[in-house]
């Protein structure tokens, strides 16, 4: 029965741009299907919604487009704390009620911001002696509030952390992080890098995107990921040389 | 005792309900929980059967949650009959206000007049409109029915209230359908409502059934003048149209003498 139209026509009907895209910091509940998957299994019952008692879940409203009435997690409000509940009342397994283990979640990934991060920003002014600005702070909040220490955010030489590959993307160290005005630390959706994946605003900046990629600055999802993590402040000397001995009279 | 009485406090006790199941679930209490779309009281699960037929076309694939949660909808109807629509859905409550704040204020009667083929007329409208919805959704990829499920809105708008105090936009949905309830008799419930269509589809004609059990009656036709849903109690009580409401068996003036028009099973 496969043939040339059918798979055409099956194309057709499901690269509907409007079914899915990612978004930083928002999630789906724990256990989710693929995000296109979870789109059609998902019948907006909002039993999810109501189980959850953190309040974490909420109801996407009419100016998601076609996620009307889908539960979403917002972690810079309130991030999931793996209770476990939502999954078990899903009536038509979007929600994969077999997981029972928080360990094995995977909502996303959490990424930290080197330049906001207090401990990075800590780390470049100890390279210099002294704190340049006065206002360095030493943090760890990610590393202390993450439901899987040392495992999940490791500190790499006692102070910067670093996210490890068995992050729940739960959100909690987005929750609590304490960089202003942005936080440091942001999740992203598990499946969002993926360029097939990104949906409507993936497919919006592709087609009015094609000259800017060039530049340098236009990387995208999974190789913006790949060349945030490749900093790595820890061997890395300041660019400029700091006058120590007119340091007094500077300030 | 009027079969009216039972179906109003069942109506009511549903509304009740909309309100209550999210205040208990914010105390934490969580034996039941959920909406009209899918909800389940201790572990027996249910879902609106057309939500999940929905999700299983959309998905391709069935799974045993799927079907675990379609059982006991699907032998109520079987069993009672279309009883949703009329004894629990909030929408047909909040119909039938508007069909009793037009007699409070007495404009005039807009109840259509019943004739032979009013029926046909509803049942192709019916089958279009919900066909229509299942091929868009299908294009859409995403439940979309869903969202014009009525009962479905209003219990998840209560929900909405109660756990996060605010109403989303969707609710003018059910509020335009009420004002043109005030103007057309029953005409979502009649000609469009998605869900109930549905469901009609698993009636049987063992089930509970409004049926004639006396050869003759007096054909005063108050049966018919009193049916909500514009069919002849008399001789289609086993129509898809019908859903239990019992209006007709508390209309017939026969039945005080003996048993002419009532619910039978078989």
């Amino acid at each position: 029965m496969r043939n040339r139209f059918t798979e055409l026509f099956e194309g057709l009907l499901n690269s509907n741009p409007f079914k899915n895209y990612y978004k930083k910091n928002r999630l789906r509940p724990p256990g989710a299907a693929s995000e296109e998957t979870f789109m059609e299994l998902c019948i907006r019952c909002a039993r999810c919604i109501e189980v959850c008692p953190y309040d974490s879940i909420e109801r996407a409203d009419l100016f998601e487009k076609l996620q009307i009435g889908t539960p979403y997690i917002y972690p810079e409000n309130k991030a999931c704390y793996l209770c476990m509940r939502c999954m078990k009342v899903c009536p038509t397994g979007a929600l994969n009620p077999k997981l029972t283990d928080g360990k094995k979640v995977r909502m996303g990934i959490a990424v930290i911001n080197q330049n906001t991060c207090l401990n990075f920003l800590y780390y470049k002014d100890e390279m210099l002696g002294v704190s340049a600005t006065g206002t360095a702070q030493l943090c760890g909040t990610c590393y202390n509030v993450c439901p899987y220490t040392d495992e999940a955010i490791v500190m790499e030489k006692f102070i910067l952390p670093v996210v490890t590959d068995k992050c729940t993307g739960c959100g909690i160290c987005t929750e609590k992080c304490p960089a202003t005005p942005e936080k440091a630390i942001a999740i992203y959706p598990e499946g969002m890098p993926v360029d097939k994946n990104t949906g409507y605003f993936g497919r919006r900046s592709k087609v009015h995107g094609r000259e800017r990629k060039k530049s340098a600055d236009a990387l995208k999802g999974e190789k913006l990921l790949e060349e945030k993590q490749k900093i790595d402040s820890s061997d890395v000397k300041p660019d400029f040389e700091y006058n120590t001995e007119n340091y007094d009279e500077q300030y | 005792m009027k079969i009216k009485i039972y179906r109003r406090a069942a109506q009511i006790l549903t509304v009740f309900a909309i309100f209550f199941i999210p205040v208990l679930n914010v105390f934490e209490l969580y034996f039941v929980k959920g909406t009209f779309i899918s909800m389940d009281i201790g572990d027996a699960a249910m879902a609106d059967p057309l939500a999940v037929f929905q999700s299983m076309i959309a998905a391709g694939r069935v799974n045993e949650y799927m079907l675990g949660s379609v059982v006991i909808p699907i032998v109520l109807m079987l069993l009672l009959g279309r009883v949703w629509c009329s004894w629990f859905c909030p929408y047909y409550l909040c119909a039938e206000f508007m069909s009793w704040l037009r007699r409070k204020l007495k404009l005039k009667a807009y109840k259509p007049k019943y004739s032979e083929n009013i029926h046909i007329r509803q049942a192709r409208v019916r089958y279009i409109f919900l066909f229509a919805g299942l091929v868009l959704m299908a294009i859409a990829g995403v439940p979309i029915l869903n969202l014009i499920s009525a009962p479905g809105v209003i219990s998840t708008q209560a929900m909405v209230i109660v756990k996060f105090h605010y109403v989303t936009f969707e609710l003018v949905f059910v509020a335009v359908l009420l004002l043109l309830e005030f103007f057309y008799f029953r005409f979502w419930c009649r000609f469009f409502c998605p869900t109930g269509t549905f469901l009609s589809f698993f009636r049987s004609k063992r089930g509970m059934t409004v049926r004639k059990v006396k050869e003759d009656c007096s054909n005063c036709m108050s049966c018919v003048r009193s049916c909500p849903m514009m069919i002849n109690p008399m001789t289609m009580g086993e129509s898809a149209h019908c859903n239990n409401c019992g209006d007709c068996v508390d209309a017939c003036p026969d039945n005080k003498a003996q048993d002419t028009l009532k619910f039978t099973f078989k």
